[in-house]
C-alpha cells in the first residue's frame, strides 16, 4: 500500500450515503428539542433486541448444529433487482408468508465467493452461512442493497394486482378492473372495445395466409402485425417466445437491449465473429494482471454486479491487478482504500479516439501478441496449443469497385477450391508467397500488394492488420488525444501498461458504448483483446461456463419443437438482418431509374431486430404499420433516449395501434399506454431458468419456483394471473399450436398437456436434473431444510416419478451449478471461444450503409459521433450552443424500475447531476445550484454536484430517477387514486434530454448507425441556472 | 493538511488501536473509568469488527440488510456507508473512498454513564446495548456518542442503535450486515478467541488499523484496515443531497424526516 496516502479530501463530498448520515442523526436531536419522553412509544418486541427479526435457525457454536426456526423457511430463488439475476435465498414467515430478509444462494456463484458442491447437503449449506467456526464470513454469499430493498415490490401499494381495462382515451391513468376471463375475450375477438371503433383481436391478426403488403411481398404475413416486447429475459422468455415466435408466430419480437447495451454487444460481436448472438466476453479478473474498464465499472454497476465487485474488491486487497477505469464519471470503481487502481476522465462519446490511439501506439511499437496473430489457421493454432487463432494476417480484397471488394481473398479466386467448399479458406502470405491460410504455420501480419487471378485480373489486397493499421494511423496522436480529452502521453502510458501484461491484460467495455460511433468504438476496445491475444487465456477475456439449458431438446422433454410449429417470416420493423438490397422497394426504385440511397429509413443489415426501430416505425406505418403490441415489463419509454417526446402522441392514437395489452406488476411510463394490464407475479413469485449473463467460468443455471404466494388476481380455474398465464389462455383461446393438452413432448415421443406455468418450468426443471449425469434424489432433509414443501405436491403431479428426486434435489439447491474448481488448463480456459476472432470483420465489411450505398468499414477506426444522414452531430448542434455532453451511468443502487422502494429512496432519494468545477465556474453555477438543462429535445430541472469528479465539458446523470409513472403520478383504478406521493418523481433522467433525428424523414430518435442502438452518451447540452 | 499533523494523527489513530486490541477480561466486569459495571452477555467473549475497506465497494447491502434486519424506522439508520471523492495533492488524480459507520462498542463508551436511568448499559461480551423497558428517551447518550451512532427510534420512542445483531451472534448466525457484505470487508468476531477470524486479522494488520476518532479516548472497537488517517476524525464535509427537487425544481425536502 502507498504509505504516503498523497490523495486528499475534496472540500466537497461526492455522491451518497453521507446524506443518510446527516439525515439519519439529526432527528434524535430535534426529539431532544421537543422534549420527547419515551412514553408514547410503542413497546417493541424484546427488551434488548427491538423489533429485530427472529433468527431463521439457530446453530450451536461448540457442535454446529443447526435447528431450523419452525415459523419460518428459507428458499432458493432468483432475484429481479437487475439482470444479473443472483441466485438468493428467501427467508418467509410460514403464517404471514410474508418475506423477512433476502440474502444470497451459496450454491449461486453470482451471489457467492466460492460456491459450495452441488453434493453438498443443504443442511451443510446453511450452517457454512453462520458464524460457526467463522464460515459465514470466510465464504458468504449476499444480495446487494437492491437485492435486499427488491422484496417490498410484494407488497408495494402501487403493485397492480387486478385486470385493467382503460377508461377514457390511452394514457389518461384511469381503469377499471375487469375479469381475466374479460380480458382474454377482448383481447383475442377485438371488436368496439372502448367505444373508439372496432379494434382487430389477436384472432384476426393471427392470419398466415394473407400478406401485409402485396406490393412488398417480403415483409411477410399479417400476423407480422402483433408486436411483443419484453424488458429482458428474466427466467420466463422461452415461454413468450414459444407463444410469440412459434404458436402465433410473428417476426416481431423485441427486447431492452437495443437501448441498453447494443453498441457494445455488436462492436463485441464484430471481434467474435458472432454478429448473430454477439458473443461477448468478461475479464478473468482473478488471475488478469492489467484491466482497463472503458464505460463499464465493476462494483458501480455492470454484470455479474456483485461476482465482479466482490472479485475487484478482493484483487484490490491482494494487490494482484493493477486497474484503470476510463470514464467521464468517477465512480465507486476506484477506490482511494487501496493503490493500482485509477480513473482516466474522457469525454463522452469520444471511445474510438482512445482506441485508436492505444492501438496505433501498440502497432507502431510491436505491442501485441505477435506470434499469436501470425498462425494463419486452426492448424497452426492447434500446433501452437491455442484454442482459436485470428485473421489478422489474411488477405482482403481492397480493389476500389470491385464486386469483391471487402470479401477475403479466397482460395477459389485463385482457382484453388471450389467457392464455398471447406478448402476455399482466406489466402495469405508466408515467406512472401500466396498461400492457403490452413497450409502454414505462420504468415505475414502486414502485407500490401496486388495479386493477379487465374484469369489475368490484378486485384489489390491488403491484410487484416494492414487494414486496421491504416485505419488507427488515419489520425495522429495528438488529434485523438485532444478528441477524447485524455492526454497524450496517458494514451501512451495506457497502452505501454496494457503491452506490458502481454496477455493478462484485458480490457472491458459496455453501456459506456451508447454514443453516436459506439459499434466503432466498442469494436476498437475489443481489437486490443485481440491484439494482446488474451481470448480463452487465464487472465484474459472469458465467454465463460454457459448453462444448462433446459428449454431446449432436452433430455426429458423437447421444450424447443412441438407438433404445429411455426417459424415467423418476413422482415422486421426494425428493418433489421435484413439487406436493404433485397427489398421491393429498392428494386422499383432501381427499375424506375432512380438511386435507391439513400433508403427512406436506415436498414442496418448487422443488426438484431431493435425495439428502438420498432415502436416509432409501427407507429409511422414503415415498413408496414403494426395493429397490437404486447408488453411484458418493458419500459422503452422510460429507457430510450427521446423516444416519449417522439412516439407519446401517437402511441395515444387508436388508428395507429388498435390494441396495446401489458402485462406487468406495475404500471410503467410505457404500459401506462396500455389498453389493458395483464397484472404479473413479480420477483419470489415467479417459475424460470436464468444463468449468468457473463463474467462466471463455470456452467451454471439457476431456478426459481413461487417461493411466497403470488398476491395477484386468480383466474376462474385458480391459478394466478400472470405472463405465463395469459399466454397460455391466449393461445388455448386461438387454437395455437404448443399449449394445451398435447402441447409437449417427450423423449419417447409422448404429448403433454401445456395448461399451467408449472406443466412447462417443470418439464424444464427435469431437462436441468437429468442432462449430463443426472443429479441425484434430494433427501427429507434437503427437502426440509430448503422449504420445498409448497414445491414438492407440484413436482409430484406434473412430473414422472423418476423426475421427481433429481428435480427437488435442484430447486433445493436453487439451480444447477458446476462446481468451483480449476476452470483453466494450463494458461488456456476450459470453456473457450473457437471461431476464429476478427480484425477484419468480412461480415461488417462487405454490408452496405443504407445512406449512401457504400460499404461499411470491416475494422474499427475513428470518428465522431454522427447524426442519421450522416452528418456530425456537432455541425448539426455545434458547441457555442449546445457546449456541452451529457452522460448517463448507472447507479450502485437504484435501477430502472426501483423508485418505489423506499429503503433505496432514503439513501439516495434523488439524482443530483455531476458537474466538473471548471464547467461551473464558466456557467455561473456553484455547488448545489437549482439548473435548467436543455437539449435539442427536452429540458429538465436538477441540482448541480459540483466537483472534480467528472470530466470538464461532460455532465453526468445518474440513472433510474426522474420517474413519472410506476407510482410518481396516480393512477385512478374503480375511481380510486393510487397514493399521491412526490418523492417518486424526484430526480432527472437522462432519457428526457434525448432527442429526435432533425435529419431523419421516418421519424427516429438519434440511433448509432450500424447497430441502431439509443444513443444516450454524450447528448448535447447548455445548463444555466435557475432561481426557483 | 501539513505533514506534521498528519503523522501524529496517524501516530494517535494507530496508538488507540493497538491499545484497545487487549482486552483483559480483568476489567471486563470492573468498568473503565466511570463506567458503571458491565452486565448480562458472554464474560467469555469480547466483540469486535474490522472493516477492510479495501474491499468495500460501496454498495450499501450492509445499510438496507441491517435496516430490515432491525426493523429500523425509514429514514434512521443503524449502519450507513459514505462516498467521498479524494484528490491526489500532487497529481489531482481522483478516487472515491468509503467508509461504513457503525457504533464503536467502545471499550469505554461515553453513552453509557450518561444514562440517567442505566437503560443504556454494556454487556460483558463487550456490546453495548439499550433496555428499551428502562430508556425514557432522554436522548442524552444519542447526544454523548461522538460517532452519530445512535438514533431516537420514531416508533419505540427509545435510544436505538447497532447491538452487532446481538439476536443473531447469540444463535450462532452472523450479523445482518456481515451476512450481506458484498465486498467481504465486514468482519466480526471473538476478540478473546485468538483462533477467531477477526483476532487473526488483528495480528496480521495490528500497526495498519485505525480507529475512528481516537483522541476521544473511546477505544472503539471497530477497526479499520486500509483508512487513511485524515478520515479517523470524520471528515467535516458538506453533505452531498443538499436537497432533493421536483420535476419543476421545487425543493421537496427528505421524505423520510419524522
Ligand atoms: S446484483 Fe443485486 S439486484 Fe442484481 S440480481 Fe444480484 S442481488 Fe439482485
Ligand atoms: S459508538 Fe457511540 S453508541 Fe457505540 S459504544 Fe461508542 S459511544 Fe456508545
Ligand atoms: S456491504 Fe460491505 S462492501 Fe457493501 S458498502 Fe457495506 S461494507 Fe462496503
Amino acid at each position: 500500500m502507498d504509505k504516503s496516502r498523497r490523495r486528499f479530501m475534496k472540500g466537497a463530498v461526492a455522491a451518497g450515503g453521507v446524506a443518510t448520515f446527516a439525515a439519519g442523526y439529526s432527528d434524535p436531536l430535534l426529539k431532544m428539542g421537543k422534549g420527547v419522553t419515551g412514553s408514547a412509544g410503542e413497546k417493541p418486541n424484546h427488551r434488548i433486541h427491538d423489533n429485530s427479526l427472529v433468527p431463521e435457525y439457530t446453530v450451536d457454536p461448540q457442535s454446529g448444529e443447526l435447528t431450523l426456526n419452525p415459523d419460518q423457511r428459507v428458499a432458493f430463488t432468483v432475484c429481479y433487482g437487475c439482470t444479473t439475476k443472483c441466485g438468493v435465498r428467501v427467508r418467509v414467515d410460514k403464517a404471514t408468508d410474508q418475506v423477512l430478509r433476502v440474502s444470497g444462494n451459496p450454491y449461486n456463484p453470482l451471489s457467492s465467493d466460492e460456491h459450495l458442491p452441488m453434493r453438498t447437503p443443504v443442511v451443510d449449506a446453511l450452517r457454512g452461512l453462520s458464524a460457526y467456526g467463522d464460515q459465514g464470513q470466510q465464504n458468504r454469499s449476499t444480495a446487494c442493497a437492491r437485492g435486499n430493498a427488491m422484496m417490498a415490490q410484494i407488497d408495494s401499494p402501487f403493485r397492480v394486482t387486478h385486470c385493467l381495462k382503460r377508461v377514457g382515451g390511452r394514457g389518461g391513468r384511469e381503469w377499471q378492473k375487469i375479469s381475466f376471463e374479460q380480458l382474454i375475450e377482448e383481447v383475442c375477438e377485438g371488436g368496439d372495445l372502448f367505444g373508439e371503433g372496432e379494434v382487430d383481436g389477436l384472432r384476426a391478426i393471427h392470419d398466415h395466409d394473407t400478406l401485409i403488403d402485396p406490393e412488398n411481398p417480403e415483409y411477410g404475413p399479417r400476423a407480422n402485425q402483433l408486436m411483443v416486447m419484453e424488458a429482458t429475459d428474466y427466467g420466463r422468455s422461452a415461454l413468450l417466445k414459444r407463444f410469440t415466435m412459434n404458436a402465433f408466430a410473428t417476426r416481431n419480437y423485441g427486447h431492452h437491449g437495443s437501448y441498453c447495451g447494443l453498441a457494445y454487444r455488436m462492436g463485441s460481436g464484430a471481434v467474435m465473429d458472432d454478429l448473430a448472438k454477439n458473443a461477448h466476453t468478461k475479464p478473468d479478473i482473478q488471475n488478469a494482471r492489467f484491466i482497463l474498464y472503458v464505460g463499464t465499472a465493476p462494483s458501480q454497476a455492470g454484470n455479474p454486479f456483485k461476482r465482479q465487485g466482490r472479485l475487484i474488491a478482493q484483487a484490490r486487497a491482494a494487490g494482484t491487478l493493477d486497474y484503470v477505469v476510463v470514464d467521464p464519471g468517477l465512480n465507486a470503481s476506484v477506490s482511494h482504500a487501496a493503490d493500482h487502481n485509477r480513473w482516466v476522465p474522457i469525454l463522452p462519446g469520444t471511445d474510438s479516439a482512445l482506441a485508436m490511439g492505444m492501438i496505433q501506439w501498440l502497432l507502431n511499437n510491436e505491442g501485441y501478441a505477435k506470434g499469436f496473430l501470425e498462425l494463419p489457421g486452426q492448424p497452426a493454432a492447434d500446433a501452437a496449443n491455442e484454442a482459436t487463432h485470428t485473421n489478422a494476417t489474411h488477405l482482403v480484397i481492397d480493389t476500389e469497385g470491385h464486386p469483391r471488394r471487402g470479401r477475403f481473398l479466397r482460395a477459389s479466386d485463385l482457382n484453388q477450391a471450389e467457392a464455398g467448399s471447406e478448402a476455399d479458406v482466406p489466402m495469405v502470405v508466408a515467406d512472401g508467397e500466396l498461400v492457403a491460410s490452413d497450409s502454414v504455420m505462420a504468415a505475414e501480419l502486414f502485407v500490401n500488394r496486388e495479386v493477379a487471378l487465374a484469369d489475368g485480373e490484378t486485384l489489390r489486397v491488403r491484410s487484416s492488420m494492414t487494414l486496421l493499421r491504416d485505419a488507427a494511423n488515419e489520425q495522429d496522436l495528438a488529434t485523438y488525444a485532444e478528441h477524447c480529452g485524455i492526454p497524450e502521453d496517458t494514451i501512451v502510458d495506457l497502452a505501454r501498461r496494457f503491452a506490458s501484461h502481454g496477455r493478462r491484460a484485458v480490457t472491458n467495455s459496455h453501456g459506456g458504448m451508447m454514443s453516436g460511433h459506439g459499434f466503432y468504438a466498442a469494436f476498437g476496445m475489443q481489437m486490443l483483446n485481440v491484439l494482446a491475444g488474451n481470448h480463452n487465456r487465464k487472465g484474459g477475456s472469458a465467454v465463460g461456463g454457459g448453462q444448462f439449458n433446459g428449454v431446449g431438446e432436452g433430455p426429458r422433454y423437447d421444450l424447443a419443437n412441438f407438433p404445429g410449429k411455426r417459424g415467423p417470416q418476413g422482415v422486421f420493423l426494425s428493418r433489421s438482418r435484413f439487406p436493404y438490397e433485397k427489398s421491393s422497394e429498392y428494386q422499383r426504385k432501381v427499375a424506375a431509374g432512380k438511386n435507391p440511397y439513400p433508403a427512406r429509413a436506415p436498414w442496418r443489415s448487422l443488426a438484431p431486430p431493435t425495439l428502438t426501430e420498432h415502436l416509432p416505425s409501427a407507429l409511422d406505418g414503415y415498413p408496414y404499420p403494426i395493429k397490437a403490441v404486447i408488453g411484458c415489463m418493458a419500459n422503452p419509454i422510460y429507457g430510450q433516449a427521446g423516444l416519449e417526446a417522439l412516439i407519446a402522441d401517437k402511441l395515444k392514437d387508436p388508428k395507429r395501434l388498435g390494441l396495446f395489452v401489458a402485462i406487468d406488476g406495475f404500471l410503467n411510463e410505457t404500459n401506462r399506454y396500455a389498453d389493458y394490464i395483464v397484472p404479473d407475479s413479480v420477483m419470489y413469485e415467479v417459475w424460470g431458468f436464468t444463468s449468468a449473463w457473463k463474467g462466471n467460468l463455470g456452467k451454471m443455471t439457476t431456478a426459481c419456483w413461487p417461493v411466497v404466494e403470488p398476491r395477484q388476481q386468480k383466474s376462474e380455474e385458480g391459478e394466478p394471473v400472470s405472463m405465463d398465464s395469459f399466454f397460455i389462455a391466449v393461445a388455448k383461446r386461438l387454437g395455437l399450436a404448443g399449449f394445451g393438452d398435447e402441447a409437449i413432448p417427450d423423449a419417447e415421443g409422448n404429448l403433454h398437456p401445456l395448461h399451467l406455468a408449472e406443466d412447462f418450468y417443470l418439464r424444464a426443471a427435469a431437462n436441468v436434473a437429468m442432462q449430463g449425469e443426472p443429479l441425484p434424489a434430494a433427501d427429507e432433509s434437503d427437502i426440509v431444510h430448503a422449504g420445498l414443501a409448497p414445491l414438492m405436491p407440484r413436482i409430484e403431479r406434473t412430473l414422472k416419478p423418476e423426475e421427481h428426486g433429481p428435480v427437488a434435489y435442484l430447486y433445493a439447491r436453487g439451480g444447477r451449478f458446476e462446481d468451483f474448481k480449476d476452470h483453466f488448463k494450463g494458461e488456456n480456459l476450459t470453456s473457450a471461444w473457437k471461431r476464429t476472432l476478427c480484425v477484419y470483420n468480412e461480415q461488417v465489411g462487405t454490408s452496405i450503409d443504407t445512406r449512401n450505398g457504400e460499404l461499411n468499414r470491416g475494422v474499427p477506426f475513428y470518428s465522431m459521433p454522427k447524426l442519421a444522414d450522416g452528418s456530425a452531430m456537432r455541425e448539426v448542434f455545434t458547441e457555442e450552443e449546445w457546449p456541452l455532453l451529457a452522460f448517463s451511468f448507472k447507479s450502485n443502487l437504484m435501477n430502472s424500475y426501483a423508485i418505489g422502494l423506499e429503503r433505496l429512496r432514503m439513501i439516495k432519494p434523488y439524482n443530483p447531476v455531476m458537474m466538473h468545477r471548471q464547467d461551473a465556474e464558466r456557467f455561473g453555477i456553484s455547488h448545489g445550484d437549482t439548473i435548467r438543462i436543455e437539449s435539442p429535445g427536452g429540458s429538465v430541472v436538477a441540482l448541480a454536484l459540483v466537483g472534480e469528479g467528472v470530466m470538464p465539458g461532460a455532465l453526468g446523470i445518474e440513472h433510474g430517477y426522474g420517474h413519472r409513472d410506476l407510482g410518481a403520478t396516480p393512477h385512478v383504478i374503480d375511481g380510486e387514486s393510487q397514493p399521491d406521493l412526490e418523492w417518486l418523481r424526484a430526480g432527472i433522467n437522462i432519457n428526457n434530454l434525448g432527442f429526435k433525428d432533425p435529419t431523419r424523414s421516418v421519424a427516429g430518435t438519434w440511433l448509432e448507425p450500424i447497430s441502431g442502438a439509443a444513443v444516450r452518451q454524450g447528448l448535447p447540452i447548455r445548463v444555466t441556472h435557475i432561481d426557483v | 493538511m501539513d505533514p506534521i499533523r498528519r503523522s501524529l494523527l496517524g501516530q494517535l489513530a494507530r496508538l488507540s488501536a493497538g491499545a484497545a486490541l487487549v482486552p483483559l477480561s480483568s476489567v471486563a466486569n470492573a468498568g473503565i473509568n466511570q463506567q458503571p459495571p458491565r452486565r448480562e452477555g458472554d464474560p467469555t467473549k469480547r466483540y469486535g469488527m474490522l472493516i477492510d475497506l479495501r474491499q468495500c465497494i460501496g454498495c450499501q447491502a450492509c445499510t438496507v440488510s441491517c435496516h430490515i434486519e432491525n426493523a429500523a424506522p425509514l429514514g434512521s439508520f443503524r449502519t450507513t456507508v459514505a462516498q467521498y471523492e479524494v484528490e491526489h495533492q500532487e497529481t489531482g488524480e481522483v478516487a472515491t473512498f468509503m467508509l461504513p459507520r457503525l457504533c464503536n462498542h467502545c471499550e469505554n463508551p461515553p453513552c453509557v454513564p450518561v444514562c440517567p436511568v442505566e437503560a443504556t448499559f454494556q454487556r460483558q461480551d463487550g456490546i453495548v446495548v439499550v433496555d428499551s423497558d428502562r430508556c425514557v428517551g432522554c436522548a442524552y447518550c444519542v447526544n454523548a456518542c461522538p460517532y452519530d451512532a445512535r438514533f431516537i427510534n420514531e416508533r419505540t420512542q427509545t435510544a436505538d442503535k447497532c447491538t452487532f445483531c446481538a439476536h443473531r451472534l447469540e444463535a450462532g448466525l452472523l450479523p445482518a450486515c456481515v451476512e450481506s457484505c458484498v465486498g467481504g470487508a465486514r468482519i466480526i468476531g471473538d476478540m478473546r478467541d485468538p483462533a477467531s477470524q477477526i483476532s487473526r486479522m488483528i495480528s496480521e494488520h495490528g500497526d495498519e488499523l485505525m480507529v475512528l476518532q481516537p483522541e476521544k479516548h473511546t477505544m472503539p472497537q471497530v477497526f479499520y484496515l486500509g483508512m487513511d488517517e485524515r478520515f479517523v476524525t470524520r471528515p467535516h464535509a458538506e453533505p452531498v443531497a443538499l436537497e432533493v427537487l421536483d420535476p419543476h425544481g421545487k425543493e421537496m425536502g427528505y421524505e423520510f424526516h419524522h
